[in-house]
């Protein structure tokens, strides 16, 4: 058998294994599509909150216009090791408390705060920017984006949600757990979530450097740095949950400047540095990057001042709130003498008297100035699009943007 | 060492820790031809000592140009060690502000004092450097091969990101086994709490990452991140294990690798890929730090049970008490099966850890383990002697031979 021959053998093959398995991601994609519509639906129902503008909707139209979902629970980590090594153990733990339980969860549902609207985004503004690209083998030629943004995207999410996991571990105090049972279950609980998001946080390190961007490779490492860093700005419970700082005499632009410092780092770096990235990756000028960067923080941030909003907008207004959301900062910029009910929380949250707290909020400017936070950053993120040419891409966009909230 | 057991499982041993790169079989093990002196005062002018001791010194591997080839059979036992080299005395300069340095480029991230803490607080100086060590005699044993002089700051800077990979994956560690001592003082998960230890441990990754991109070389930077998945990887192998006793001892194996010498093995690679060396002379250092990591972790593994607590600054018997089977145990096993059991049930019965503590001294598994060891320092040498002859390359030796008798 000649070389040509046997080359033109192994292709056949690789074919027919290639196809095989589109086939069973295929089964798999839609079994889990299913999964996520129950699960959308009862969502739904908990949190009807604004009719209007349909998220689902606009969020699974965008899906269709840059290809497939975007989430790394593709065929690929389904089928890997420690993947399925989780599974088995996260098995062992229910039943139990720990919160690894529900940031799993959370992975699956399709809620507001879902991660892969995350890559979603990245995918989007790639198309919108399009690319300079001269290499055709680079292009996933039906989505309009480069193999390497598409890398990216799911880069984006892997460490979205390591981050989510390793904020997800408890802190295990001494004599909080007497019984040796629950004490277990939090240790072997916290034992499955570290290595998880170090699992998750190591192969996109392993991704990243497969594009061969240095770079991309510093830029988004800082994203990772900025996530970490969160975790330590402000006063914090012992379970690390983030209390307000004591705003300083002159209290103008307290509340707009610790919340922008907290969400930038937790939430608006990774996403600004994740559009700059993709764009990067198109041969965009570094202006364009930077409006990229823009782009990807003011969105971040408007969504992160619609889901403060959430708890005193929503029908069901007993869901528990961050007491450095929004409108908890912007009412102690008005009057400070809330902190007095606030700071019996500082050993722990749970020790705060909420529905008090929510009482007081709901009667002050808190929610109304959240509105226009997310207003101004929305409108922000607004004025980037515009740079770009009109597309799907960018309607897309500014769909999702609307379907946020009142813009 | 006359009494290493020729069980099955030796013969094993010797076709596993080949696996797959090496096909020499060395047959003679004689005692190493490199002695460790700490104790011996050094001189500050000549960093290389030939011992003079009239007719027993056979000066070898001074002639310019000469690789020494043969030395390993040759030697006598029981013969008097030829020179000392301190490789940490020899790279001093290099070394003794990596430790600053990294303390610095971690503060400069960031603005949070609390974090700044928790991030520093392993790199006081008090470790060992092992990894740090190897990569800049390495690079510079690499770059006296290439007719190089000076260190390049590229290299000095992976030496730095081994050590803070290594410390970012201590701190993990911290967490996970929630342990309460280590290096001698209060292990971090003890003074703060574990969310936050978790987040400086990704921190610090983060911060080692960003160095390795600023290095702009692409194939170190596939290199280095690939340290990162193997040390989650082995993690990930230490929480199972294996059934069968011959799976087991592959899965220990391979497990020691990505924990391990995957660092060590990929730093040392990194350094003389920076240095312009070709595939060849890259997997040369690659193996010599697989060669060295596998033997370090492995009198890890022995010195677990022989070491006194306050020697190790931990306690003994430390992996057992979290039920890991390390080699000790799986070679004991193959004389007193009775520990199969307990293996698989990760000792947490009463007595198991006595139990297994006592069957591996009746063992062979302890002298077993070190012979297993000094198979892959042996190797090591031979590798570090396929480089051109400088008072580095002998660093690598005596590193290679300081790794077997090192006592903590």
């Amino acid at each position: 058998m000649s070389v040509n021959n046997v080359t033109a053998n192994l292709l056949r093959r690789s074919n027919a294994v290639s196809s095989i398995l589109y086939n069973q991601y295929k089964v798999i994609g839609t079994q889990g599509r299913q999964f996520h519509e129950t699960e959308g639906n009862r969502f739904a129902v908990k949190t009807a909150t604004n009719p209007k503008p349909d998220w689902n909707r606009a969020v699974s139209e965008a899906e269709k216009i840059v290809g497939y979902p975007t989430s790394f629970l593709s065929l690929r980590w389904l089928l890997s090791d420690e993947i399925a090594n989780v599974a088995l153990h996260l098995r062992k733990l229910v039943g139990s408390n720990h919160p690894l339980l529900k940031t799993a969860k959370s992975l699956i549902y399709n809620g507001r705060n879902n991660m892969q609207a995350w890559g979603l985004i990245v995918l989007l503004i790639s198309k919108a920017a399009g690319h300079l690209s001269v290499d055709d083998m680079e292009e996933d030629k039906a989505a309009g984006v480069l193999h390497s943004q598409r890398a990216l995207a799911e880069v984006t999410e892997m460490i979205r949600t390591s981050h989510l996991v390793h904020k997800g571990l408890v802190n295990i105090q001494p004599g909080v757990y007497p019984e040796a049972s629950e004490m277990n279950d939090m240790t072997f609980g916290n034992k499955i979530a570290l290595l998880s998001g170090d699992y998750l946080l190591g192969n996109s390190c392993a991704e990243l450097a497969a594009l061969r961007n240095q770079d991309l490779v510093e830029l988004m490492s800082s994203a990772v740095r900025d996530l970490a860093e969160a975790e330590f700005v402000g006063r914090r419970d012992n379970q690390n949950n983030p209390l307000p700082s004591i705003p300083p005499a002159d209290r103008t632009g307290y509340a707009v400047t610790e919340w922008t410092l907290r969400n930038v780092l937790s939430a608006g770096a990774l996403l600004g540095k994740s559009c700059q990235g993709t764009l990067k990756l198109a041969g965009h000028s570094d202006e364009i990057q930077e409006q990229g960067y823009n782009f990807g923080k003011h969105l971040a941030l408007a969504w992160q001042a619609c889901l403060d909003l959430g708890p005193f907008t929503g029908k069901d207004q007993t869901v528990p709130f961050s007491l450095c959301s929004a409108p908890v900062m912007f009412h102690i910029e008005h009057d400070p003498t809330i902190l007095t009910e606030i700071d019996k929380g500082l050993e722990s949250v749970q020790n705060v008297d909420y529905t008090k707290v929510h009482d007081i909020i709901v009667s002050g400017p808190g929610v109304e100035l959240t509105k226009q936070l997310q207003k101004e950053h929305s409108q922000r993120a607004m004025e980037v699009l515009a740079v770009f040419e009109e597309s799907d891409a960018r309607t897309a966009l500014s769909n999702i943007i609307v379907a946020m909230g009142d813009f | 060492m006359a009494c290493i057991g020729s069980g099955r499982l030796c013969a094993r041993v010797e076709k596993l820790c080949q696996f797959g790169h090496f096909t020499q079989v060395r047959r003679k093990v004689s005692t190493a031809c490199v002695r460790f002196r700490q104790d011996i005062p050094q001189s500050g002018s000549t960093l290389v000592q030939h011992c003079q001791n009239g007719a027993r010194s056979r000066v070898r591997g001074v002639i310019p140009g000469s690789r020494a080839v043969s030395s390993m059979q040759t030697q006598q036992p029981g013969s008097l060690p030829e020179f000392q080299v301190d490789p940490y005395r020899l790279i001093d300069d290099d070394l003794k502000d990596v430790y600053d340095d990294i303390r610095l480029e971690l503060v400069r991230n960031t603005s949070q004092e609390e974090l700044k803490t928790i991030a520093t607080y392993y790199f006081d100086g008090q470790g060992k450097a092992l990894r740090p060590m190897v990569a800049i005699l390495m690079a510079r044993a690499i770059n006296y091969h290439k007719e190089r002089s000076d260190l390049l700051a590229s290299q000095r800077q992976v030496a730095m990101i081994a050590e803070m990979i290594h410390s970012a994956s201590l701190i993990h560690d911290d967490v996970i086994d929630q342990s309460d001592f280590r290096r001698g003082k209060p292990s971090v998960n003890v003074l703060w709490n574990h969310k936050k230890v978790t987040m400086a441990g990704d921190f610090i990754l983060a911060i080692a990452s960003m160095m390795i991109a600023r290095l702009r070389n692409d194939d170190v930077t596939l290199t280095l991140s690939q340290v990162v998945t193997d040390l989650v990887q082995g993690e990930f192998m230490q929480l199972g294990s294996k059934e069968t006793e011959n799976e087991r001892f592959a899965h220990y194996l391979t497990k020691t690798y990505r924990k391990t010498a995957s660092l060590i093995a990929n730093s040392a690679k990194a350094v003389a890929m920076l240095a312009g060396a070709d595939d060849h002379l890259a997997d040369v250092a690659f193996q010599y730090g697989r060669n060295v990591g596998l033997a370090f972790q492995l009198v890890d593994d022995l010195l677990d049970f022989v070491s006194s607590s306050a020697a190790m600054g931990k306690p003994t018997a430390a992996d057992l008490k979290l039920g890991l089977a390390t080699a000790p145990v799986l070679f004991a096993c193959e004389r007193y099966p009775e520990l199969n059991p307990m293996i698989m049930r990760r000792f947490q019965e009463p007595g198991d850890v006595e139990k297994a503590f006592e069957f591996v001294h009746k063992s062979q598994g302890l002298e077993q383990t070190r012979f297993l060891a000094k198979k892959h320092c042996v190797e090591a040498a031979r590798l570090a002697q396929s480089l051109a002859e400088s008072p580095y390359q002998k660093g690598l030796l005596v590193v290679s031979d300081f790794v077997i008798n090192r006592m903590k």
